[in-house]
């Protein structure tokens, strides 16, 4: 089914919105949380969770990718999980994915402490946009498709090793960009 | 700044930086999408048979069956696996498209659903009983199309159809909105006529059930063993061999002329499977007296529907089509429910129900495997289908002017199984007694642990089966 067409089954109120969406989507949406909290229990809550944000923003958004849309609530709702849950519950995936995004974090001396969410993000696109398609690709697949670096180089054909070096010079390379852009 | 705020903002960069990182680099070996290896699907498989044997004092002498007519299905692109190409996907979203129908003004078809339901459900004794609307339509639109006068007239009397041009345009849409058979779903309503060799029959009756009714027509020596055996045959490929042990029991005789008949096959995966982990056993209270039984549980966002003397949910397909639950307040039957013009305007209502809410429910599902059996000549009858059954009123001129006919039994039998594969935990045993009181804010438990009314939607909406469990 397409994306309009799945849109138009939430402005009608229609439940077949759900199903329709977790056929085409709940695939990306179920690996994103189940990457991020590795608790499949948790990991299927938080997909239902989403379809369940995705019918209170349906109608009046019309998002313009809804896979990103869904993603994004996905994403969203498992680092909410994280925050509530994550001193009684080992939520691996998502440990490890901030642990090394603290790399990307410039120093407070650089950037203002609290630069707004969506400035962030736009900073963030535009570093993405000045890499090559491969790097860009990976560090996507990586730091939001949430795919473990294993898999990425198995993707790739290299060794684990050699995806976690270029992972890595990445976010430094993200950190120094964003350490440049500090006065936005 | 911390991790947590790149987190936020990696989480909201544009969507075409998302949209074009979300395969797998183009020249590396395709990666299998996780859900698929991570989501193992339950199956739901259900079947009706119907058939409507015409007696008439006459008999055959002939060998071979062989076809009249056969009925030509479209095809269809195979269910896109994974990976797959979007070329893949929009050929089998193409076709699925392709067999929707406009089915217009569809309250006469409901209130012949609805009357149906409450004639042949009503009388259970305790046991389970499952009815194909969509079953019998199919089987009734094909005997108006070969009886004439009254005999016809009073069978589009029940369906609320205008004529029989009417009636071949609807149940051509319908059975074409019900159909798919794609690998992932099947939901296909099969038809067909068994003729007498030795009674002349019009080709031209044959080729119209097959174009508008999708129908083959053979014919063969009656009450021959190969002649009964190429039905039971055929009953039990239309039907998946789910009800093998019914179609043993149906047999033509010399005297016969004809046989019709009519099934359903729905097979489908839900779209949120059940957790097999999650399934326990617990106590159901059936007529009979507690039993002990496995109960499925999940957790969903969903709408939950309420009503003066019952609460309901839906469980949804994974290629449309919903299965529904009603479950009767306490100090209430199914029976009961069936009776009532509030319940049954909510079992044909589509979901389209003012008292609802969307919120989580924690249901708690037993599974079953309910199999069903009876005569639809009685419940026809007091419909008012009553020239058919007749030797002195029954008219088959149209099909048949050799010899006197008359429809001597028309055998509806259906089974309805769920099942769940998967593996997440939850357990919910609270019960909830729900009336027209309305729900909690968040969340309400959904407990079917008493009798409980069922009824299967298919991707058009309209109902291919309902039932009763009185026994998972």
């Amino acid at each position: 089914m397409e994306d309009r067409e799945i849109i138009e089954l939430y402005h009608r109120r229609e439940e077949r919105a759900i199903a329709e969406s977790d056929v085409k989507y709940g695939g990306i949406c179920r690996s994103i949380a189940l990457r991020l909290l590795g608790i499949r229990e948790d990991a299927e809550e938080c997909v239902n969770d989403t379809w369940y944000a995705a019918w209170g923003k349906m109608p009046p958004d019309r998002p313009a990718s809804l896979g990103a849309f869904f993603g994004r609530l996905t994403r969203n709702l498992s680092v909410s999980r994280w925050r509530r849950d994550h001193a009684k519950k080992r939520y691996d995936g998502m440990e490890i994915m901030l642990s090394e995004l603290e790399d990307c974090v410039p120093s407070p001396a650089a950037v203002e402490a609290d630069m707004e969410r969506r400035v962030l993000a736009e900073a963030i696109g535009a570093w993405l946009d000045s890499l090559n398609e491969a790097d860009r690709r990976l560090f996507i697949r990586r730091y939001w498709y949430a795919c473990p670096v294993k898999e990425l180089a198995e993707e790739l054909h290299e060794q684990p090793n050699t995806c976690s070096q270029r992972l890595s010079r990445l976010r430094c390379a993200l950190r120094a960009f964003l350490e440049s852009k500090g006065a936005l | 700044m911390d991790s947590k705020d790149i987190y936020d903002g990696v989480t909201d960069i544009r969507d075409d930086l998302i949209d074009g990182a979300m395969s797998a680099p183009k020249r590396q070996k395709p990666r299998k999408r996780a859900w698929q290896t991570c989501a193992v699907a339950a199956v739901l498989v259900l079947a009706v048979i119907g058939g409507i044997i015409l007696n008439p004092g006459n008999s055959g002498a002939g060998i071979t069956a062989y076809a009249l007519a056969e009925a030509e299905y479209p095809k269809m692109a195979p269910y896109p696996g994974e990976p797959h190409t979007e070329k893949q996907y929009d050929t089998w979203w193409d076709d699925v498209r392709a067999q929707r129908r406009d089915l217009g003004d569809v309250s006469p078809l409901l209130a012949f659903f609805q009357t149906s339901s409450a004639v042949f459900l009503s009388d259970t004794a305790g046991q389970n009983k499952v009815y194909s609307p969509l079953n019998v339509y199919m089987a009734l639109s094909m005997l108006a199309q070969i009886t004439g006068g009254d005999s016809r007239g009073q069978i589009l009397a029940l369906l609320g159809s205008g004529g029989m041009d009417e009636l071949r345009r609807q149940a051509s849409d319908v059975w074409n909105s019900n159909y798919r058979d794609d690998g992932a779903l099947t939901s296909v309503l099969a038809n067909s006529l068994w003729l007498n060799e030795n009674v002349g029959f019009d080709q031209r009756t044959a080729d119209i059930l097959a174009s508008d009714f999708y129908a083959s027509s053979y014919r063969g020596e009656m009450g021959s063993d190969d002649f009964n055996k190429e039905l039971r045959e055929w009953l039990d490929r239309q039907t998946g061999g789910l009800l093998k042990e019914q179609a043993e029991g149906i047999t033509m005789d010399p005297r016969t002329v004809l046989a019709l008949a009519s099934t359903v096959y729905y097979r489908a995966k839900w779209a949120n499977e059940f957790s097999k982990s999650a399934t326990a056993p617990q106590t159901f209270h059936s007529p009979a007296g507690d039993v002990e039984t496995d109960f499925m549980h999940q957790r969903n966002a969903q709408s939950y529907y309420w009503g003066g003397k019952f609460s309901a949910v839906s469980q949804s397909f994974r290629e449309g089509g919903s299965m529904w639950f009603l479950l009767p307040d306490e100090g209430v039957t199914p029976e009961e429910l069936l009776s009532d013009s509030e319940a049954m305007d909510f079992l044909f209502s589509g979901g389209d129900w003012e008292n609802s809410k969307y919120l989580f429910v924690n249901k708690s599902i037993p599974k079953f495997d309910v199999v069903s059996q009876f005569d639809l000549a009685d419940g026809l009858m007091t419909m008012g289908v009553t020239d058919v059954f007749d030797p002195s009123l029954a008219d088959f001129t149209p099909t048949v002017t050799d010899v006197p006919v008359f429809v001597s039994e028309a055998n509806h039998a259906s089974r309805v199984t769920i099942d769940e594969e998967g593996c997440t935990a939850a357990a919910f045993t609270v019960m909830m007694g729900n009336g027209a009181g309305g729900p909690p804010d968040d969340e309400v438990d959904f407990v079917l642990d008493r009798p409980f009314i069922f009824c299967i939607t298919g991707d058009s909406g309209l109902p291919l089966f309902v039932g009763i469990v009185n026994e998972p």
